[in-house]
């Protein structure tokens, strides 16, 4: 369990064969007024946000020239932020545009290519979904009618797979309506080791990792810039999330440190930051849980209280410490007591 | 003992009847009126017509209030140290979980009642209840309230290729001894997705089938040291801790485990226990 998190979630919502059935079956009992109604929302339904033009877009910083972050907010999913929690945004070339995560719902994926789309008419040739957390890729579904690639680690359709439908339920109860459209949409291509894209004079290269932050963590590197785009396997600010393995995050890190980078996008954290120094924070924080869980597994505190014991000095350190924490313990915890 | 089958098998039957706790439209919190009734019934589908009295301090669940992760919650049933030499049986019972029996551990002659504790998958907010069974036959229950939700459908395992890799394998720790005639304390891991039947394929709409673990029996030297039956809401990679006392306590012996699943896999491993002066 998971552990997932709760501001991980989902809608029921989805535009599938048995919606459009109903929708049929409405036309064909109702006046022509409502047919037109019917057909409208149908129409709306099908092409997202094609077809709208009250479309709020998404603040973005253009952190260096081509490449643009909207700032997730640290707070748990809601309404209010329209699971807008996460690092997400897109890299514009001389040719495509590539999107680099979706956003945490269909409301927030939409406003996301409206930013896209202020700035440039070229086409949005990939979506990369860098894990499979709610947060960075339930807005997936508002990029369909642009035909990208949906580009995602080849474990991703297997975890997609066991988790899709649980983080809709969960973000239809934390969102309510404005979960609505929210999908999960399967990557068309899948990465295992290194994907290297083209957008037009700008070369990106899209690495898989071994389970860390997930089990299917992909990062982006931008090499006109210099730029490493990483998703969640660098939380700055924001406690990080342990759902993959604690070793293997570590063990990561040693060799995406050693990656020479101007700066590096974090998941959750400000737009940018220095690589890799920006790492630092983070490791320390994997590194206490790592010693102070194996020393209550040693001195045999159970997994209910482990968490007392482990990185209490690193409380003062992250935001929404006490909501994350806990879990990650035991995590970690069910992790290292098979060593 | 060996209805116990049959009796998950009513406690299953039971559910149909109650109204269970699939994943599904939020319902209504149950009023304590609800709570109550619904373990009448959950103890008459278990035990029948049988006398259930009031353990009072002779059993006692412990439990977090409030769990951190509904997928792994751990629970200790502990039995007061005069009761626990009468002991031969405790059932784990929680009542709003889609399968409310969770555990029945059936103790062998050299078992210690004292303590026994899993991980479990809890549904929604409930009681549990634990249940005493002693030699002559009597029933002795207790109730602790637990909040908690979601943890049947919650997701499985994070690195997937692992738990393939590993699956059927397992640890024992053995605790140190205060005294070498003591009991020895041990925890048993086990390798198991222990899926719960309660997970969605997203690519094919369906529940992920369940593959739990239907039996496991703990040896120390050829002696029982209990057997449980189980089944989907222990928790992935299944956890026990309890404790033995050795006919010779001093001597070296073998601890053995043997699992079947319900897809009658069969998994055995044994860990030799060093002799007490060696320790």
């Amino acid at each position: 369990m998971p552990i997932p998190p709760r501001f991980w979630p989902g809608s029921e919502v989805r535009l599938e064969p048995r919606t459009a059935c109903r929708v049929a079956a409405h036309l064909f009992f109702s006046s022509i007024i409502r047919w037109r109604l019917g057909l409208a929302i149908a129409l709306a339904a099908a092409f997202g946000a094609a077809g709208r033009t009250d479309i709020l877009e998404l603040p973005v910083t253009e952190v260096v020239s081509g490449i643009f972050v909207h700032n997730g907010v640290h707070e748990e999913a809601s309404a209010a932020n329209e699971d807008g929690i996460a690092n997400i945004g897109f890299i514009i070339g001389n040719d495509a545009v590539a999107v680099i995560d979706p956003g945490g719902s269909f409301a927030e994926g939409r406003a996301l290519r409206a930013a896209v789309r202020a700035r440039t008419d070229r086409p949005i040739r990939y979506v990369i979904l860098t894990h499979i957390h709610p947060d960075h890729i339930l807005g997936a579904a508002a990029f369909r009618g642009d035909h990208p690639e949906f580009v995602g680690h080849d474990k991703l359709p297997g975890a997609l797979n066991q988790r899709g439908d649980y983080y809709l339920r969960r973000l239809r109860d934390a969102l309510g309506d404005e979960a609505n459209g929210s999908e999960v949409v399967l990557p068309t291509r899948l990465v295992a080791d290194r994907l290297e894209l083209d957008l037009g004079g700008r070369r990106l290269s899209v690495q898989a990792y071994r389970p860390a932050h997930t089990d299917n963590d992909l990062t982006v590197y931008d090499h006109e810039t210099r730029t490493f785009w990483l998703g969640d396997l660098l939380f700055v600010d924001r406690i990080p999330v342990i759902d993959g393995s604690l070793i293997g995050w570590l063990d990561q890190l040693n060799e995406l440190t050693a990656i020479p980078a101007e700066r590096a996008i974090p998941g959750h954290g400000p737009v940018s930051v220095p690589w890799p120094a920006g790492a630092a924070p983070e490791r320390r924080y994997l590194e206490a849980v790592v010693h102070d869980t194996r020393k209550a597994i040693k001195s045999g505190i159970g997994i209910a209280n482990a968490y007392r014991q482990v990185a209490n000095s690193e409380r003062g350190n992250w935001l929404l410490f006490d909501e994350y924490h806990p879990r990650n313990v035991t995590a970690a915890y069910k992790e290292l007591e098979w060593e | 003992m060996g209805v116990t089958s049959a009796m998950f098998g009513r406690a299953a039957l039971c559910l149909l009847v109650l109204g269970c706790t699939l994943p599904g439209p939020v319902r209504a919190e149950p009023t304590e009126a609800e709570r109550v009734a619904r373990w009448a019934d959950l103890r008459h589908a278990i035990f029948g017509d049988r006398a259930v009295e009031d353990a009072g301090d002779r059993v006692t669940i412990d439990a977090p209030v409030r769990a951190e992760d509904a997928a792994i919650v751990p629970v200790a049933i502990r039995v007061g140290e005069s009761f626990a030499p009468e002991v031969r049986g405790l059932y784990l019972v929680i009542d709003d979980n889609p399968s409310p029996l969770a555990a029945h551990f059936l103790l062998g002659p050299i078992a210690d009642a004292r303590e026994i504790a899993t991980r479990v998958r809890i549904d929604d907010y409930t009681y549990l209840h634990a249940v005493a069974e002693t030699a002559d036959g009597r029933l002795y229950a207790t109730a602790r309230f637990i909040k908690a939700a979601g943890g049947c459908s919650a997701p499985a395992s994070k690195d997937q290729a692992l738990a393939l890799q590993r699956l059927g394998k397992m640890k024992l720790s053995l605790a140190d001894r205060s005294r070498p005639d003591g009991p020895r304390k041990a925890k048993l891991l086990i390798s198991h997705p222990n899926s719960s039947g309660l997970q969605m394929d997203q690519a094919t709409r369906n529940y992920i089938p369940a593959d739990f673990i239907q039996t496991l029996d703990v040896t120390y030297n050829g002696q029982e040291v209990f057997r449980l039956e189980s089944d989907i809401t222990i928790s992935e990679d299944p956890s026990f801790e309890f404790s033995f006392r050795p006919s010779e306590p001093a001597a070296s012996g073998v601890v053995k485990a043997e699992v079947l699943d319900s897809n009658q896999r069969r998994f055995t491993q044994s860990w030799p226990v060093p002799a007490a002066e060696q320790m």
